[in-house]
């Protein structure tokens, strides 16, 4: 099953142009680009927060023209899991348990239910079983984005979408980060689009990757292809992944790459044996 | 939420853009104050000119001026009825029960129409042609001798400045924060009334948690540039008196003194 996504938004300030693309179920997609690219108006196309002004978008079978009526949109939002940038600014609550159960209640789930999803989902994102009763304002700011994820974890969504959820967070808290939306992504197969500028991330998270720039897309493409091709990227402005970054400053000192790693797992195997090589010849 | 006009500010560099903040706020109070002296057509008419003169000079477009107006719409209705209909005397036209459509009520209701309308359209032009942080300013400035009998002029005219500053920030938060909730189910445009008020509270805790963080780290980082109050303080924007705003007010003194010899 796929879906497709064919948006074309013609804004009154023409925040994304034509743009039509397809995401497929369960995969992990990055929406990289500059502030002001469009992105931000894009995913909120995807709940249903906006809607095309022309052209139409389908999800999960449910379809969004310019005339939808909101009414319809409810469903939607359910299946559609939105994580805002710095999502811990939604939380009200008295206690973390009750925030996240905040949106099943709104989804119809009865009181009991609902906690009793807060709970597995407060699990889901490592949440300590201690903080559960304390009001979400008293906890760190890791832990908030954490109870905030959660909540929107409640609703079951069948999508996450995540408008750069690691912004903010220290090197540690945004690895842990990372390494939760990849484990929804293989244990639970949840579809994952993901707006981040760090490229890091899309070179070890994402298989997909669309890149925005004044509101049309210029790339849709793996993030295998999109990193082999250095230049491209710097008449872009957008910038390499660490790790390729470093092989690609080597193979212009003469080392020869088939194609250029992405992760530093890639480079390690790379090099090891060339090291090698080197050490025996040395020795 | 656009719409609303009020405190809005077109930036241009028309006469009235380019007269001092200070000269502009007494005028525009002043001009309030006079609209109380008409009583009659000719009166109505010499300040109805004076308000066309003003707002041509400010070379700001009428339909902005209507604009300003219609938020207000109602409540003018609602008051310009009352006046037609209860007001006695005259000539009378139509009756039923208390209800009476009179000569005077008739012309005091056109009356009180024209009033609304030239002060809001004063007003309107004062917040058009005047940056809302340079009427904090002539506030400060204006409200000075307050300070001898103790009145924190410095420190209301700070939180004005504040207050107007984050007007636009908080409206962004909003927006974000209820898009947000949207997306966790809430409905806020549906629902009986008790739902959509309970709809208003995951948006407002949100919201008053934020302005309170932004508050205090606002005052971290003042306090953290040394700000201690206004005592000494000088100011980055200078507000100067020209020969253009004493014309103005010799110009609105003029004005009165027709409006004297018109009125009976």
């Amino acid at each position: 099953m796929s879906h497709t996504y064919q948006v074309g938004t013609p804004l009154e300030e023409v925040a994304v142009k034509e743009v039509s693309f397809e995401i497929k179920n369960q995969s992990f997609t990055a929406i990289v680009g500059h502030t002001g690219s469009g992105k931000s108006t894009l995913l909120q196309h995807l709940n249903g927060l906006l809607k095309p002004t022309s052209g139409y978008l389908t999800i999960n079978g449910h379809k969004i023209t310019p005339e939808t009526k909101n009414k319809e949109l409810g469903d939607l939002r359910q299946e559609v899991g939105f994580v805002f940038q710095f999502p811990e600014a939604q939380l009200f609550e008295e206690t973390v348990l009750k925030d996240i159960a905040f949106a099943p209640k709104n989804f119809g789930k009865s009181e009991a239910e609902a906690l009793e999803i807060a709970r597995e989902k407060a699990k889901l994102v490592k949440l300590p079983e201690a903080v559960l009763e304390r009001s979400p304002f008293e906890l760190s700011g890791g832990q908030m984005r954490r109870v905030a994820i959660a909540g929107i974890l409640a609703m079951s969504p069948k999508i996450l979408v995540l408008d750069e959820p690691t912004a903010g967070l220290d090197p540690v808290g945004r690895f842990e980060m990372m390494e939760l939306f990849k484990q929804l992504h293989q244990k639970e197969g949840l579809t994952i689009i993901l707006v981040t500028h760090q490229m890091n991330d899309v070179a070890n998270y994402a298989d997909h990757v669309l890149v925005m720039e004044e509101g049309q897309l210029i790339a849709d493409t793996t993030s295998k292809e999109l990193f082999s091709d250095p230049s491209w990227l710097k008449a872009h402005h957008l910038s390499l992944p660490q790790t390729t970054d470093f092989a690609y400053q080597l193979q212009q000192r003469g080392i020869s790459f088939e194609t250029l790693p992405l992760t530093e797992h890639e480079l390690a195997r790379f090099l090891a044996p060339k090291l090698n090589q080197r050490g025996k010849i040395d020795g | 939420m656009g719409k609303l006009l009020l405190g809005r500010y077109l930036q241009g560099n028309s006469f009235v853009h380019r007269l001092d903040p200070r000269a502009k706020m007494i005028l525009c109070f002043y001009f309030v104050l006079i609209v109380f002296l008409c009583n009659n057509w000719q009166t109505y008419l010499l300040l109805s000119a004076t308000t066309l003169l003003c707002a041509v000079l400010s070379k700001i477009k009428l339909s902005y001026f209507i604009k300003g107006v219609m938020p207000l719409i109602w409540l003018i209705l609602f008051t310009v009825l009352l006046q037609v209909f209860f007001t006695r005397g005259g000539t009378v036209y139509w009756q039923f029960g208390p209800l009476t459509l009179t000569q005077f009520g008739l012309l005091n209701g056109v009356f009180v129409f024209c009033r609304f309308v030239l002060i809001i359209f004063m007003s309107t032009l004062l917040t058009l042609t005047t940056p809302p942080l340079a009427i904090a300013d002539a506030t400060e400035s204006l409200m000075a001798p307050l300070k001898k009998i103790k009145v924190p002029v410095h420190e209301i005219s700070l939180m004005l400045s504040i207050a107007l500053r984050f007007v636009p920030t908080l409206m962004d938060e909003t927006t974000k924060i209820m898009n947000a909730q949207r997306s966790r189910g809430v409905d806020f445009s549906e629902g009986s009334l008790v739902k959509r008020i309970k709809a208003v509270i995951p948006l407002l805790i949100p919201l008053f948690v934020s302005a309170l963080t932004r508050a205090e780290d606002l005052a971290t980082a003042m306090e953290a540039r040394g700000y201690r109050g206004g005592e000494g303080r000088t100011k980055y924007r200078r507000q100067i008196w020209q020969l253009k705003d004493t014309v103005s007010l010799v110009f609105f003194g003029l004005v009165t003194v027709g409006l004297i010899f018109l009125r009976n």
